[in-house]
């Protein structure tokens, strides 16, 4: 059995940055998935991305992109197309790293055989900004290729009757504590 | 005539370190470190319940998540003067230890070991010879010729697939290696098993906090943590062994794999402990608590000022008087309005930017200083106020490693000697070895507190309707963390974080003093300025950390950093 992996990534204090993570927790809260299959919110991280890929056959990466798209627009990578152009030299661990992560996770015989990037083309960027129209719009066919790709490596997935809560807490309004 | 070098990090949305050195005859003679996206991240918080404050914070950066719940939780249980219980003490502690080993690892193996390792004599190397150079020398299972030989092979199918991959754009052949072959491919080989290392302690990171990078089991007043031996449900005696055999895995790779490479190679290039001291004022925060009051440490806290390693001043707990009166932030160099330093209580986020002015304002980093002085922070800063201060655990760890630098460079290399950029890794290994320690002792404690029958994990907060001030310290992986709090009625009214990167990337003050970055990379040799590997090693040996960056794929594929002469 395949061990596949669904990663949102992003910060989800910018922006549609946060669109990796928010899709993530709405994919969970609306699907179970079979054996095999985890989905998490990797929030932004960088070199350390490579901790979390090692050991797994399938790694879909959900992130913001910028392709000169719409905004909204939904593209699918494939792990040529991801690692096409070279990193070059780091200044710091935390800048992205996607295709860093994984030469290095390759370079030690454990990286995932593919890799998926599904990509959204973002469009607001602002601190404590919740997700763009566009981008919030995007969402369920960005779920439906994440699906498509699940199945297609042999992962299973069920709708659940009653979606749990997809706990999107960044965009909870500002409430102190009763004093 | 000065050549002006940028070496600036593109990103499509820009956020990262960029830094300008000017080179006269092969050395630096004047920098400028700028980071290029505003932090205004704190405003986020305002309003908020302080109970959630760390939720926001941890999401500042995705490699220091659990340090930025912690001085979080810290800030806020200092303004309620809450205490801890111990069992809560302990298992952050726990936590703390694991992320920092995790960090120590990756910064060296994966940021910057490629500095001083020339991937391409790799091939040339005989893995035999490589394998005889250690032995004898520690019990390491992973330094026989075998692991050698298949080492060298993926370096030789990476070169033979003429797709180099991670490796095509370092500085290979640069005048500045001096590795032989078989030095080369024994540093590659503990790269490739550091990934191993690294990832066991992100699993105890994970076990301890309920997931891992984003721990969930912090509250304000302790932990979530429910504790009972014979549940499976709580962190039960399965879990707190699964966590110490993570641990007992770990050790060993950093006494007898990550510190003994560190010194061997800071031995081969000492040359490297005459460049890079910088800014000689450190600053430490005290860490690892022992008690409920957190009175007591064992990480030790203070300054030192000039790099007079005969004096220094000791801090008696996180909200130290003499640290919190002495703490302010200056913006003439950073795109802000206002020129006055301001304490971090009464902080203020307002930007004004302009273009980027070698003279006037050129990074979105503010000031800090200490009572108007530049500090470092970092594991040099803890290290050499732990050794001056004659902290026992510092003076062994700190002995072991000069004497084996002293060995394999063949002349004494003192404790002075670390105040440099090749002393920064240094200093960074011995606090992983420290920490491996650590680990042992405080996973000790954690049982031994149980057993004697404590489960309590959590002081309920209780917050008055006036307005309370609190500060979070915590002695980082990067250096000292600190997150000034304002509560009004129950709510976050101002909120600032002063983050170790932003001591060591700081900018110029209204006196003109250079922050860290910039003083350290003074006086640099710059071999070659179309390739400043130079430059590149002072930076890295901070563990630079620009927290904020956005991290939105560019499928384009722009470098992640350029080198512009002109």
């Amino acid at each position: 059995m395949k061990t596949i992996k669904v990663c949102g990534v992003g910060s989800v204090l910018l922006g549609d940055d946060a669109v990796g993570p928010y899709a993530a927790r709405w994919i969970a809260s609306n699907y179970e998935f079979g054996t095999g299959v985890e989905v998490e919110d990797l929030g932004t991280p960088g070199l350390d991305l490579i901790a979390y890929m090692t050991g797994m056959n399938v790694l879909i990466l959900i992130d913001s992109v910028d392709n000169h798209e719409p905004a909204g627009t939904v593209t699918v990578y494939d792990k040529a197309a991801i690692t096409r152009h070279r990193p070059a030299v780091r200044l710091d661990p935390h800048s992205p790293c996607i295709t860093e992560s994984i030469f290095v996770a390759e370079l030690a015989g454990d990286g995932p055989e593919e890799v998926y990037l599904i990509g959204v083309t973002g469009e607001e960027f602002e601190v404590g900004s919740p997700l763009s129209e566009p981008v919030q719009n995007a969402i369920p066919l960005l779920m439906e290729k994440v699906l498509e790709i699940v199945v297609q490596h042999g992962g299973s997935f069920r709708k659940r009757e009653v979606p749990l809560d997809a706990d999107i807490w960044w965009e909870n309004a500002r409430v102190g504590v009763a004093v | 005539m000065a050549k002006r070098i940028t070496i600036d990090p593109i990103s499509r949305i820009e956020g990262h370190l960029r830094v300008d050195v000017e080179v006269e005859n092969g050395s630096v003679s004047n920098s400028w470190a700028s980071c290029t996206m505003w932090r205004g991240i704190e405003t986020i918080l305002q309003g908020r319940d302080p109970r959630e404050a760390w939720v926001f914070t941890q999401r500042f950066c995705g490699v220091c998540t659990t340090v930025h719940a912690m001085a979080s939780v810290r800030s806020v249980e200092d303004a309620l003067k809450l205490e801890i219980p111990l069992n809560a003490q302990y298992i952050r502690n726990l936590i703390l230890i694991n992320h920092g080993l995790h960090d120590h690892i990756v910064h060296f193996y994966h940021l910057s070991a490629l500095d001083y390792v020339d991937i391409l004599k790799i091939p040339a190397a005989d893995p035999a010879k490589t394998s005889a150079l250690i032995e004898g020398l520690t019990n390491w299972p992973g330094n026989s010729k075998k692991t050698f030989l298949d080492a060298q092979n993926k370096v030789k199918a990476v070169a033979a697939s003429g797709q180099l991959g991670i490796f095509t754009n370092g500085y290979w052949g640069h005048p500045a290696m001096k590795l032989s072959p078989e030095v080369n491919l024994l540093a590659f080989a503990h790269y490739i098993q550091a990934l191993e290392y690294q990832r066991k302690s992100v699993q105890a990171v994970a076990i301890l906090g309920s997931k891992s990078p984003h721990i969930q089991n912090l509250t304000v007043g302790g932990v979530s943590n429910a504790i009972n031996l014979d549940s499976l449900a709580t962190l039960n005696m399965d879990r707190l062994f699964m966590v110490k055999k993570l641990m007992d895995e770990v050790k060993p790779f950093i006494d007898q794999v990550y510190l003994p490479d560190v010194c061997a190679i800071a031995g081969m290039y000492a040359d490297w402990f005459n460049y890079g001291s910088g800014v000689t004022n450190y600053l430490a925060s005290p860490d690892l608590p022992l008690d409920s009051k957190n009175s007591k440490f064992d990480l030790v806290g203070g300054y030192i000022m000039d790099g007079n390693l005969s004096s220094v001043h000791k801090f008696d707990g996180f909200r130290d008087k003499v640290f919190v009166d002495a703490v302010t932030e200056e913006t003439k160099h950073a795109y802000y309005k206002g020129e006055a330093p301001l304490h971090p209580w009464k902080g203020e986020t307002d930007p004004e930017l302009t273009d980027w002015q070698a003279e006037g304002k050129y990074s979105w980093v503010k000031a800090p200083r200490f009572n108007g002085r530049p500090m470092q922070v970092g594991p040099l800063a803890q290290i050499l106020v732990g050794y001056a201060a004659g902290d026992p655990l510092t003076r062994k760890h700190t002995d072991k490693a000069l004497d084996l630098i002293s060995t394999v460079a063949g002349h004494k290399i003192g404790i002075e000697k670390l105040q440099s950029t090749m002393g920064r890794h240094v200093a960074r290994a011995i606090r992983a070895s420290m920490l491996a320690e650590l680990g042992e002792k405080h996973w000790e404690l954690l049982v031994n507190n149980i057993a004697s029958g404590d489960v309590a994990t959590h002081n309920e907060p209780v917050f008055p309707s006036g307005e309370i001030e609190g500060v979070g310290v915590h002695e980082a992986p990067r250096g000292l963390l600190s997150h000034w709090s304002v509560i009004k009625g129950g709510k976050i009214a101002n909120y600032q974080a002063v983050v170790p990167s932003t001591w060591n990337a700081s900018p110029r003050d209204a006196k003109g003093q250079h922050g860290p970055y910039e003083a350290s990379l003074l006086h640099n040799p710059i071999a070659d300025p179309t390739r400043p590997l130079e430059a590149i090693r002072t930076i890295h040996s901070f563990d630079p950390c620009m927290a904020c960056a956005c991290h939105t794929f560019d499928p384009e594929g722009k470098p992640v950093a350029t080198v512009k002469v002109l």
